[in-house]
């Protein structure tokens, strides 16, 4: 229990009558790339959402590094490390890439009104470093050409690179992403796939909600089964393949 | 500054509407173009509060006449004046600057104070409120006869800032037959539109304006990102509502009197159509906006006299705002982000 760096206890959500999250216990372990995957309306999405703060649970607790995070805002669950992307694609349209990428990076004293008016040569050295930082990012994604684009011009695939990128330049502990593989074509699939399993070696815990079952299996250390609201099935992803639970409620049947 | 097709128009169009003055008024141009530039500036430095509100955070504000009626009411009551039925005389009072700086931050806090329940709200229910707010507001000072005078107003407040006009001042502008008190009262608005851009530049280009904007684009993302989007629309809210509050004042001092029929939503309606004019997010725009927006409410009934033969006041009137409904509808064809703003910010959502 010690090691788990989030951990959920008797979390509920209903909206109406349906209930959307309904997880007695369940725990992330530090540095375990971890896919969360069920049918739609199982959950997945909204418990990303309860553990960011971006929906107040019915009943239950969280807890990151054993501090209750339940009920805190988004933006002070982002600040303690838990970074999200969402399933619809969110930059910021009418910003440049660069200026998506800087604005994430760029520290609470550096955005205050304060610093803003009477910009200190402090603050100039600040903005250079936060430039060369999101230019190393943007190299890192292969979008650096596009840096001074708005980013409404992207790609929908070059879209979610950068909100990967935009993520990645906060140092995140946990990232979460909300299928980061939808409406990606096949080899930038690929791309991404390595791009978060190297992500996941340098230390990165992830929480993933993917429905691409192929790229999950391949890449995850550990496979939780949501189905309406509910854990169904928990391990690694080959147990979780051939449980038949797994089988009748999400993947349907098995060919091989 | 790059010269592109949107300047030499914005220009072109501009020097249009004022040689308009010098074609229609054969008499004394000059008189007219006075009261049009003074107008025009203090209009245009509301504009620019606005523009902080809506072109660089996307908060949709009706509420803006509240602000400037802040503004001017705890300036106005701080320096010596006579107010309501009986003109009650305050003999006693801060000096101008202090009242000023004090009336500049009262609006600001009622910016803080509306926006601390109203802000998270978004788009359109935001603007309900604060159009609400502002009307509030408005009937708040009319009711509150004892100290705002109610509907009698405020008078007798202009020698406070008259009395720092320089004599070399009122000699030229007299020589030129025109009103110096109107005139130094423009002046001022447009010294102060200067600074007021000069800061807005400054922040635009910052962190905290890259900030402003990201809440303007999205945000759920700026708060999964780690940041306070309430706070930074807040600080947006006080800012902009700080010199909206200044422009107030010196349209309590360009008319001289002030009462509460002063403040009512058409004040906010004009500042939209001079902000959407000029660009929304646009820095300059609402000086260009403003000048030509004005100088149609000054000529068109010039104008309209050509056309029309025996017209009477009331549809002069409306033929005014038709016209500037045209013009307005006629740039969201052909130029929905306004003279000079950017077409990749394009923030009205016309296509």
């Amino acid at each position: 229990m010690s090691n788990s760096f989030i951990r959920i206890d008797n979390l509920k959500k209903t909206f109406g009558g349906l209930k959307a999250v309904d997880v007695e216990h369940l725990t992330f372990e530090q540095n375990v790339l971890t896919s969360i995957i069920g049918p739609n309306g199982a959950g997945k999405t909204t418990l990303f959402d309860l553990i960011s703060g971006f929906q107040e649970e019915d009943a239950g607790e969280i807890f990151y590094k054993n501090k209750n995070i339940t009920r805190s805002q988004p933006y002070k669950i982002s600040r303690l490390g838990i970074v999200r992307t969402f399933q619809l694609t969110k930059v910021f349209d009418r910003m440049t890439v660069l200026e998506n990428l800087m604005f994430s990076g760029s520290s609470i004293k550096n955005d205050s009104l304060f610093n803003s008016i009477f910009k200190t040569s402090n603050n100039k050295k600040y903005e250079k470093s936060l430039k060369d930082k999101s230019f190393q990012i943007m190299e890192d994604l292969n979008i650096h050409q596009m840096a001074d684009s708005y980013a409404r011009e992207l790609s929908g695939g070059q879209k979610k690179l950068l909100e990967l990128g935009r993520s990645l330049i906060k140092n995140p502990e946990v990232l979460m992403l909300d299928e980061p593989l939808a409406g990606v074509n096949p080899k930038l699939a690929e791309d991404l796939l390595e791009i978060i399993q190297n992500l996941s070696k340098s230390g990165i815990t992830i929480l993933m909600v993917e429905h691409n079952i192929d790229a999950v299996m391949k890449i995850s250390d550990r496979v939780v089964v949501l189905a309406e609201g509910s854990v169904i099935a928990d391990g690694l992803p080959q147990d979780v393949r051939s449980n038949p639970k797994v089988i009748e409620a999400y993947l349907g049947t098995v060919n091989d | 500054m790059k010269i592109s097709g949107k300047w030499i128009f914005t220009l072109l169009l501009t020097i249009f509407s004022v040689s308009l003055v010098f074609y229609l008024n054969p008499g004394g141009p000059l008189r007219i173009l006075g009261n049009l530039l003074t107008f025009a500036g203090i209009y245009a430095l509301a504009a620019i509060g606005l523009n902080v509100h809506f072109g660089m955070t996307g908060l949709l504000n009706f509420g803006h006449a509240s602000f400037m009626g802040v503004g001017a009411y705890v300036t106005l009551l701080l320096i010596p004046h006579a107010a309501g039925r009986e003109g009650e005389i305050s003999e006693n009072g801060l000096p101008f600057l202090s009242a000023l700086l004090i009336g500049i931050v009262a609006a600001a806090l009622f910016g803080l104070l509306l926006g601390l329940p109203a802000i998270r709200l978004r788009g359109d229910y935001l603007a309900i409120v604060t159009i609400a707010a502002a009307e509030i507001f408005r009937l708040l000072v009319r009711d509150l006869e004892s100290i705002t005078g109610g509907v009698y107003g405020i008078i007798n407040f202009s020698s406070a800032l008259q009395k720092y006009r320089p004599l070399f001042f009122d000699e030229f502008i007299t020589e030129l037959e025109l009103a110096p008190a109107q005139i130094w009262v423009g002046l001022l608005s447009w010294v102060s539109i200067f600074f007021t851009l000069i800061i807005i530049k400054r922040l635009n280009q910052s962190p905290w304006g890259r900030a402003l904007r990201a809440v303007r684009e999205d945000e759920d993302a700026v708060r999964a990102l780690g940041k306070n989007a309430v706070w930074l629309k807040l600080q947006s809210f006080m800012l902009g509502a700080g010199i909206a509050g200044l422009a107030g004042v010196f349209l309590a001092f360009n008319y001289g009197s002030v009462q509460t029929t002063l403040f009512v939503p058409l004040l906010t309606f004009y500042v939209w159509a001079i902000m959407i004019l000029g660009g929304v997010g646009s820095l300059t725009g609402p000086i260009f906006g403003s000048i030509i927006f004005w100088a149609i409410i000054s000529e068109t009934d010039k104008l309209a006299a050509l056309i029309f033969e025996n017209a009477d006041g009331q549809q002069l009137a409306g033929v005014r705002f038709a016209l500037v409904g045209l013009l307005i509808m006629i740039l969201m064809i052909f130029r929905p982000s306004g003279l000079l703003g950017k077409k990749e910010e394009l923030l009205l959502n016309v296509k």
